[in-house]
């Protein structure tokens, strides 16, 4: 018999967590496992209750039903301070009346350690993230990102079992937080501490994560690599949250060889279970939509991006709303009436109330490829 | 003619009446002026020599002596049928064996006694001896006797009942006398057999009395109108002193119609006031004013004979003893108290305490200093502003002319008008007057240019040792004390109640809130009231609280801790709710993140409380610490109000002993506002520290 196999010092399992505030259930039962070393981003809407449970996991909320390990340790009813976690504030909550050193020395001191330790990883985190020169600083006296750093290193220090984010990139500008994004990667290649990060915006989560898990009404929608999850996203919620500007939904019915909508048919596609509708619902990303004189979908000009290479046209159709990409080369002006084309194998289907995908695009030019 | 005086309600109708009398027989027209009692005496000493005052007033014959001194009262003699009074009202207005103004009322003490438990009053002491073991029961807070046993007003009859004396042949004050012992034996007795209740005040008296569970009353003719109607009593001469067969003598107020030398009518202002003071006028103060006429004649009105209250006073006032009108008397009163209550409260053997008043009257007596100089005053201060000029004319700014300095002047002066204006009155005028007071010395109604002796006596603690509480060093440590302690305890309290208020899951929290904050919205002096009978011994809440767990009562005024501890209690109960409010606001100005951050950096709740509560606060608490530091130091109302600085002065501050030189000491006005100059330099000094420490809390908050 195989001996037990120790679980992962900073694996970090939760099972059937739940939590309300009165009677509003905000995190209804969830089961997510993150492994030793992982980089997981929580990634939802505003109010999706992505940020209550990375406060549960910290301890800064109880768990009300449910069970949460870290290290392989039942963790529920710990307080903070014995759960050897480090948090980065939204706001960073750094401490006012003192220094950028008393700052990141203040979880080390409160641990007893030695003066000499302190001394050499408050160095060690301040010029990993190049905070040397302003160790004598006040909060006060800081810019926005170098505050956002102080945060961070005040997490580091600590070489805690398990780092948590709560949108710490959030409050800064679009530079900054492109800049920030790529030292966060680079320190968690760094360190391989184990990291849960929660964030809005699906560009942090799709450039920082190991795995995503995506997040709704308290309920957690699909977990899994990034590109994964945007390839093969489990349903209607995944798909649209995931990508930029969001899919386009269309309904359709099965007639015979043919997805009929309003005003539009498309050919079946291959693999499409057929014991599932007839009625169904279509997804196309905009970067699969070509905009031309020809195609089976037609619609009128509402709104344009041009980007640059490329650019999106907003269409109001008979079906609907959609977006649709253009060449940098491609006449399109507001009030157009253009046609559009989906490129082989793009539809994504799902069932009409969009709970469940049925099948996902490319599977078929990729099987063709490996064949 | 003008007539000024205090009377109100029926005592002003009688006198209404008798001037319309006036001018009817004579048809000299009469203006009568009332202005409140306080400051009569000090209207009349301004108006009068300046020509504007009245042709005629009424006052207490008190103050006769100063008045004369000052010029503002003309003889009667010649005028006056002194016959027509009781003798001892008559010589109650003589100085210097002449005779100033006319008698119009007395005001003495009496015996009340309740009707129903003393049905026929005692005639001497050892009657009332024997009465009032039956009438007391101290374990129901029942009393025989009850009057003002710490006021030297009430104690007097008992005094000249022993055959004491006040004053020596030459005029001065003598308290080392065996009359003096001899009484205050007595009434300790009195009090230790609790045939009379302890620390009692006015109000307790009459309360008292009005319960029944005072059985007799010592007062006045005022005393009447606060009698409940439901109890029935009589008033009666005070008893003999059976020991001595001497009479309980009570002081005898006289109040007299003075004329003004300056009136443009001195026969008619003459004729005016004789005619105030006898026959129909006389008549109608008894009948409509209720007063006791000290025209002799008025008693033979049927109407007057029939009011026993008046006539039981008039009893009272023939035994009574004219209370002196000179300066000396007013330097008795404080070292009477002292020595009153000192026995009073046990401290001090009845044997020693003439001297004990003694002492504290050579104190309080200070010899005039000789006159100085001002000119090297004057030298030195126009000194100052020339050097202040000249100071303001080195800076390059001030040579530029003013119009270009300050382009729109008028429309600026508009705008701090009001501003400046309030400053001038209400800070700059009182603070250049109080320096310049202090270099005075005061004394019935004339100044002197001293100099710096006051500072040098106030400073040199001249006259009493470092250790005894009239020196200005040891009143300047209690209130250092006295303010720290205070100061503690509200941050203290305030903080703790603060961080209470402040946990969400505490129920009824706004209504905590409201509540925590009525300390301070009650005016100050009425909870220092009312915690001054909390503290009572034997009536007070707390020391019955202490009698219900087992303890004995404590008399918390007689010891200096115990009483320095009921002011601070009283002052904590006033002074937390302000701080509670500063860190309540302060502490919810704390991000919670903050906390957060704190909770999974590893800190317990006090090293959150230590390291993040206490250094946020500091910013907002400091200002309130250094404010509620000086209004502390200058708390006169507690200290006034809960302990009157007892025992002994020994819990008087500053400010309040300033107060007591001013007003309780012969008006030493200079002595007092060069203690006011020594209160102010010391808290410059404080606000110079505090200053200093503010400026390092902004630099530390970055």
């Amino acid at each position: 018999m195989p001996p037990a196999r120790e679980p992962p010092v900073s694996e970090v399992v939760l099972t059937g967590i739940q939590k309300s505030f009165g009677a509003n259930p905000i995190v209804k039962g969830v089961d997510l496992r993150v492994a030793q070393g992982e980089f997981l981003v929580l990634v939802g809407p505003s109010g999706c209750g992505k940020t209550t449970l990375l406060r549960l996991i910290a301890g800064l909320e109880t768990i009300d039903a449910g069970e949460l390990t870290i290290g392989g340790r039942r963790v529920n009813d710990l307080p903070p301070r014995e759960r050897d976690v480090a948090m980065v504030f939204q706001s960073y909550a750094l401490y006012p009346h003192m220094s950028v050193r008393e700052n990141l020395a203040f979880g080390l001191a409160l641990r007893k350690m030695p003066k000499a330790e302190i001394d050499a990883r408050v160095a060690e985190a301040a010029s990993l993230l190049e905070l040397s020169g302003l160790l004598e600083r006040k909060p006060k006296a800081l810019s926005g990102g170098q505050r956002q750093r102080v945060a961070m290193g005040r997490a580091i220090v600590r070489r805690p079992k398990l780092f948590l984010f709560d949108e710490p990139l959030s409050n800064l500008d679009t530079a900054l937080r492109v800049q920030m994004r790529g030292e966060l990667a680079r320190l968690h290649r760094k360190l391989a501490t184990t990291m849960i990060y929660v964030t809005h915006d699906q560009v942090e989560a799709m450039t920082l994560a190991t795995r995503v898990a995506v997040f709704n009404a308290g309920v957690l929608q699909q977990v899994g690599a990034p590109l994964a999850l945007y390839d093969r996203p489990g349903n209607r919620f995944v798909a649209g949250f995931l990508g930029s500007p969001a899919m386009n939904f269309l309904d359709v019915r099965r007639e015979g060889a043919s997805l009929a909508g309003k005003g539009f048919a498309l050919a079946v596609p291959d693999g499409l279970p057929p014991n599932e509708g007839p009625e169904l619902l279509v997804g196309l990303r905009p970067q699969d939509l070509v905009v031309g004189s020809a195609g089976p979908l037609q619609g009128q000009v509402e709104a344009v991006e041009r980007l640059g290479f490329d650019g999106y046209a907003y269409l109001s159709s008979p079906a609907g709303p959609v977006a649709a990409r253009f060449d940098k080369g491609t006449n399109v002006a507001v009030g157009d009436s253009v046609r559009v084309s989906p490129v082989r194998d793009a539809v994504h289907a799902f069932t009409a109330d969009g709970s469940r995908a049925l099948r996902h695009p490319f599977e078929s030019v990729a099987r063709e490829a490996a064949s | 003619m003008k007539l000024w005086h205090s009377y109100r309600g029926a005592e002003e109708e009688a006198l209404e009446k008798s001037a319309a009398l006036f001018e009817q027989q004579t048809g000299e027209k009469v203006d009568l002026l009332a202005i409140p009692n306080d400051v009569l005496g000090d209207k009349l000493t301004a108006a009068i020599p300046h020509g504007v005052g009245p042709d005629v007033f009424i006052f207490n014959h008190e103050r006769l002596r100063s008045f004369q001194h000052l010029g503002i009262v003309t003889a009667s003699d010649g005028s006056i049928d002194k016959s027509a009074y009781f003798a001892n009202a008559v010589d109650a207005l003589s100085v210097d064996g002449k005779t100033y103004g006319y008698p119009l009322s007395l005001k003495c003490l009496a015996l009340y006694f309740n009707t129903r438990l003393v049905p026929r009053p005692p005639a001497d002491t050892t009657e009332l001896e024997r009465l009032l073991p039956g009438l007391s029961r101290p374990d129901e807070n029942r009393f025989g006797l009850a009057y003002e046993t710490g006021n030297f007003y009430f104690h007097a009859p008992f005094l000249f009942g022993f055959g004491g004396d006040l004053f020596d042949a030459g005029g001065r004050a003598t308290f080392d006398t065996k009359g003096m012992v001899r009484s205050l034996e007595y009434v300790k007795r009195l009090q230790d057999s609790r045939f009379i209740p302890m620390e009692t005040s006015g109000a307790l008296v009459k309360s008292l009395f009005n319960d029944e569970r005072a059985a007799m009353v010592v007062s006045g003719p005022w005393f009447a109108g606060e009698i409940a109607p439901s109890v029935k009593y009589g008033v009666a001469q005070l008893p003999r002193n059976s020991e001595t067969g001497r009479p309980m003598s009570p002081f005898l107020g006289v109040e007299a119609a003075f004329v003004s030398p300056r009136s443009a009518q001195l026969p008619q202002a003459q004729a005016l006031a004789r005619f105030l003071s006898v026959g129909a006028a006389s008549r109608l103060r008894a009948v409509t004013g209720r007063q006791v006429p000290a025209n002799a004649a008025a008693y033979e009105d049927s109407a007057v004979q029939e009011d026993s209250l008046i006539s039981s006073f008039r009893q009272a006032a023939a035994n009574a003893t004219p209370m002196p009108n000179t300066l000396e008397m007013a330097r008795v009163w404080e070292p009477m108290k002292l020595a009153l209550r000192a026995v009073l409260q046990g401290g001090v053997a009845p044997a020693e305490a003439g001297a004990l008043a003694d002492r504290r009257y050579r104190a309080l007596h200070r010899e005039r200093p000789p006159d100085a100089s001002p000119v090297p005053y004057l030298a030195v201060g126009a000194l100052a502003l020339v050097a202040g000029g000249a100071y303001l004319a080195r800076k390059p700014r001030a040579l530029l002319p003013f119009r270009r300095r300050y382009p729109d002047v008028a429309r600026a002066a508009v705008y701090t008008g009001p501003a400046v204006a309030g400053l001038l009155v209400l800070v700059a005028v009182p603070f250049v007057v109080g320096i310049s007071l202090s270099l005075f010395h005061h004394e019935a109604g004339s100044y002197s240019f001293v100099g710096l002796a006051n500072f040098a006596d106030i400073l040199a603690s001249r006259g009493y040792r470092i250790s005894e509480p009239l020196s200005f060093y040891f009143t300047l440590v209690v209130t250092v004390a006295w303010t720290l302690v205070n100061v503690v305890l509200h941050v203290g309290l305030g903080l703790f109640l603060a961080i209470l208020l402040k946990e969400p899951l505490l129920k009824l929290r706004g209504v905590f809130r409201v509540l925590l904050i009525v300390p301070w919205a009650v005016p100050n002096y009425i909870t220092a009231l009312m915690w001054k009978g909390l503290f009572h011994r034997q009536f007070g809440a707390i020391n019955g609280f202490l009698v219900l767990l087992g303890l004995e009562p404590v008399s918390w005024f007689t010891r200096f801790s115990t009483s320095f501890a009921a002011n601070v209690a009283t002052n904590t109960w006033l002074g937390f709710p302000f701080m509670m409010v500063v860190a309540l606001g302060a502490l919810q100005s704390i991000p919670q993140d903050l906390y957060e951050a704190a909770e999974v950096d590893g800190a317990s709740k006090w090293v959150q409380f230590r390291r993040i509560t206490l250094p946020l606060l500091r910013p907002a608490l400091l200002p309130a610490v250094i404010l509620g530091s000086v209004w502390t130091f200058n708390m006169f109302n507690i200290i006034y109000l809960v302990s009157g600085g007892e025992p002994g002065g020994s819990t008087d501050i500053l400010v309040s002993e300033a107060y007591r030189w001013a007003f309780q000491r012969n008006e030493q006005y200079g002595f007092a506002a060069a203690y006011s100059v020594l209160i102010f330099f010391v808290l410059l000094g404080w606000s110079t520290v505090t200053k200093r420490v503010t400026r390092a809390t902004d630099e530390l908050m970055g």
